[in-house]
Order: structure tokens, then C-alpha cells, then sequence
């Protein structure tokens, strides 16, 4: 539904206008499929930073720890990455349910800091827009049903001005994992 | 030039491309010294930011040298040091601010994650000061070491901090080492500051919105205070940590307003 609203080509806009400022860089030059890291140089407090101005334009907020970090916490230690710090074929498998069989890159044995480095513009994206659709149905303040936005980016109900609230990044990874662990029994 | 007092100078700065090591090679530069700047990652926005800086501290009229190096690895920093000593045939200040950290509670960290937190924040620092210290002894040259709140206070997902605080013990330790070589060892402990690491708690400490605006420390005044342990004024400073935080860790309990 929030996509009615915030259209996918708004959010890669918007998350590439976050790389450019706080990578001071030309925001033409940024491609959707460009490596955060390899293609665009980003480094790790980079990502802080372009989390913290996708949350501000969208009044959302970003998961804090990674998609490894949680299956680690939820399925115990060495669920996600072994002693040497390379991917487990499990955590293979969980990154494959999530970004897709398609997805370039996700190697048993990889190094964990490798994996980063895979994730585009498009990716980044793709994780802003899982957030805005956990827009409920109804605002939670005077209970109607007319979500708008009048810059394309952030959410209102247009009945009592109030600005919506999503599920956090971070719960909706939670969620997620619990539902794929359910379909799939990868741990 | 706002004044000279470091002329024919030369400080090397780790880790100094951006934030607080990026304002005290500019209050270096301002202060005429000559400054050689250091960055870790190779290709990425550290590298690029360390270019500017490089170019800005040129057009100050000062000499300005940008040199990659890890100093965790032993041969990266004997190389870091030799270079330096190439470029600038002396050094009289050396300002340890690289640091490096995942941001998760300590009893999560993996085997690597703690290895490498030791290494760059406690094993690489000593090396670094290891490789200054004969050329620092040809000058009566400083070290100065900056560390941050979370050397003495809980905060959430810093295992930075246990280092930061096993440092403060290293520039007691050195200062009273190196005291025959007449080479002042101190450490600026900053508070707050709006700069990348900003960043990272602003992400992880919801309350950091509430607190006052006139709490934060510029980085600038953090650099202040390393350019005067660097400087003669100091020269009864020996050993210690200076707190620079506008009295935030004064306080017992933090107003919680909106700013």
C-alpha cells in the first residue's frame, strides 16, 4: 500500500541523494546497481551516516544490526558465521531466501566481511521500501484511513497530520527470519 | 596565518582524513607546523576526504603528506614512519586518533572482532609509538593520545571504550618511560563530539537528541587542547588524561529537554 504513495523509483532517488551527500559525491553519477563499497567508496561509519538521512526523509528506522548478526542471536553463536569468520552454508541460505536466488555473490566460506561489498544502491532500496510497507492500515491516532505524502517520501495521514509510524528494521529482520525458519527449517 | 608557534614543525596524525583527526591537522597547519596526514582504507571515501585535506592544508602555504597505512600491522606502520621521515627529515609530534571498532556489546564480539579491536587500538598505537620515539627524541617531540568518555563510562555498544582506557594507562606508563628522552606523553579525553562517531550513536543511544546543544564538544576544541600538550605551555602536563566535554561527564544525571 505504501507504495502507492512512495513509488520504488522515489526511494532508490532518495537513497541515492543520502549516498551522494555523505559521500560528497555527483548524485548523476550514481547507477541503482552501483556497489555502496566497491563502485562508490563507502565505508563502514559511511553506512551510519546514510541509514541516519534515509531515517530522517522517511521517518523510519533502519536496523542496526545486519541480517548475520541476527541470525546469529535468534539460532545461537556459529549459526551464521564460524570461527574464522566466514559464512555457514545456513547463513548461505538465509541471504539467498532474502535477496533473492539471483542475487549475485553469497559464497559458503566467504569471508563475512566480504558480503557487504555486495550490497547496491538497488539493495539499500529494497530495504527502505520493506519498512514503508509495514504502513498500517489505519492511522493510529484518529483511526482513518488516509495516508498521503506531499514530497513523495514521507507518509501522513492526511486526516489529522499525524506522520506514520513503521515497524522498526531491525523487528521486521526478526519477523522475516522467524517466517523463513518456519517455511524452510534452515536451522 | 593565525600564528606560527609550530613553524618548521611536523606532526603525524593516524587516522586523520576526517573528524577529529582531520580538525587537528588543520589547527597544526594553521599553527605553521607541517603535517603528515594518515588514512587505513585504500580506494574509499577515507582516502578521498584525506586528498581534500591534504589539498586544503597546501593551500595554507604548509607542506601536507598523505600515506596509507594500517597500524596494526607492524610493517605497515615501520613504513608509515619511514615514509614520513623521507618526506620531512624530522618529527616533533605524534597524535595517536586512528581507531577502529565494531559497535555491538563486548560479550558479543567474535574471536576476530576482539583480536582486531586489541590490535589497531591497543597493539597499533604502541607500535606507532614505538617507531616515533627515536625521531621525537631528536626534538624534545610530544605524543598525545585521543581518547573519549568511554574510557571511565558505560556506553551502549562501545567496546571501544575498554581500549580507550587501557591507553590512558599506556600515557601514564610512557610519559614516565619516556621522560629521559624528554618527550611529553599526555591524552585528550573528548566528550561528545558531532563527528563520526557521532554518527554511530546517534544510531544506538535514542537519548543523544535530548541532550543540550551546549554540551557537544567541536572538534576543533578537542584539537586545541592537543596543540597545547604539544606545546611548551604544557610542559608540567605529564602522563595525564585532560577531559574536554564542557562538563557533560560532570554530571550525575543528564537534563532530558528536547533541544
Amino acid at each position: 500500500m505504501a507504495q502507492n504513495i512512495v513509488t520504488e523509483e522515489k526511494v532508490i532517488e532518495e537513497v541515492k541523494k543520502a549516498v551522494a551527500e555523505t559521500l560528497s559525491s555527483d548524485v548523476a553519477a550514481i547507477q541503482p546497481d552501483n556497489s555502496m563499497i566497491r563502485d562508490l567508496g563507502a565505508e563502514s561509519l559511511d553506512f551510519l551516516d546514510i541509514n541516519y538521512r534515509l531515517e530522517q526523509a522517511f521517518g523510519i528506522k533502519m536496523a542496526r544490526h545486519f541480517i548475520l548478526e541476527h541470525i546469529e542471536e535468534m539460532f545461537g553463536e556459529g549459526t551464521a558465521i564460524d570461527e574464522n569468520g566466514q559464512l555457514t552454508e545456513k547463513a548461505v541460505r538465509f541471504l539467498q531466501a532474502r535477496y533473492g536466488d539471483s542475487f549475485p555473490g553469497f559464497k559458503q566460506n566467504m569471508d563475512m566481511d566480504e558480503v557487504p561489498a555486495l550490497f547496491t544502491i538497488r539493495t539499500m532500496a529494497g530495504g527502505v521500501l520493506d519498512i514503508l510497507d509495514t504502513l498500517p492500515e489505519k492511522c493510529s491516532q484518529c483511526g482513518n484511513a488516509a495516508w498521503k505524502s506531499d514530497n513523495g517520501v514521507k507518509i501522513i495521514c492526511g486526516s489529522c497530520g499525524e506522520q506514520a509510524v513503521f515497524t522498526n528494521g531491525d523487528d521486521l529482520i526478526k519477523q522475516w527470519l522467524t517466517k523463513i525458519q518456519d517455511d524452510k527449517k534452515i536451522c | 596565518m593565525k600564528n606560527s608557534r609550530f613553524k618548521d614543525k611536523v606532526a603525524l596524525i593516524t587516522g586523520s582524513s576526517r573528524g577529529i583527526g582531520s580538525a587537528i591537522a588543520l589547527k597544526f597547519a594553521e599553527a605553521g607546523a607541517d603535517v603528515v596526514l594518515n588514512y587505513r582504507k585504500q580506494g574509499g571515501s577515507s582516502e578521498a576526504q584525506g586528498k581534500k585535506l591534504c589539498e586544503t592544508i597546501r593551500g595554507m602555504g604548509r607542506r601536507a603528506f598523505l600515506i596509507q597505512a594500517d597500524i596494526s600491522q607492524k610493517e605497515s606502520v615501520r613504513s608509515l614512519f619511514a615514509q614520513a621521515a623521507e618526506a620531512c627529515g624530522r618529527l616533533d609530534f605524534l597524535v595517536l586518533n586512528a581507531a577502529r571498532t565494531p559497535f555491538k556489546p563486548l560479550e558479543k564480539l567474535l574471536e576476530r572482532e576482539i583480536r582486531q579491536l586489541v590490535d589497531t587500538n591497543y597493539i597499533g598505537n604502541l607500535f606507532c609509538i614505538q617507531e616515533a620515539v627515536p625521531q621525537l627524541a631528536q626534538q624534545r617531540g610530544s605524543i598525545v593520545f585521543v581518547s573519549s568518555l568511554g574510557s571511565r563510562f558505560y556506553n551502549v555498544s562501545y567496546p571501544l571504550g575498554s581500549m580507550k582506557a587501557a591507553m590512558e594507562s599506556v600515557v601514564r606508563d610512557c610519559a614516565e618511560g619516556l621522560k629521559a628522552k624528554r618527550i611529553s606523553v599526555n591524552a585528550v579525553c573528548g566528550g561528545i563530539v558531532k563527528t563520526d562517531s557521532f554518527k554511530v550513536l546517534r544510531q544506538l543511544w535514542e537519548e543523544l537528541e535530548f541532550i543540550p546543544e551546549d554540551l557537544f564538544v567541536e572538534p576543533e576544541e578537542i584539537a586545541d587542547v592537543v596543540l597545547f600538550l604539544c606545546s611548551s605551555d604544557s610542559r608540567a602536563i605529564c602522563g595525564q588524561t585532560i577531559v574536554v566535554d564542557h562538563g557533560f561527564s560532570n554530571r550525575l544525571y543528564q537534563p532530558m529537554q528536547k533541544k
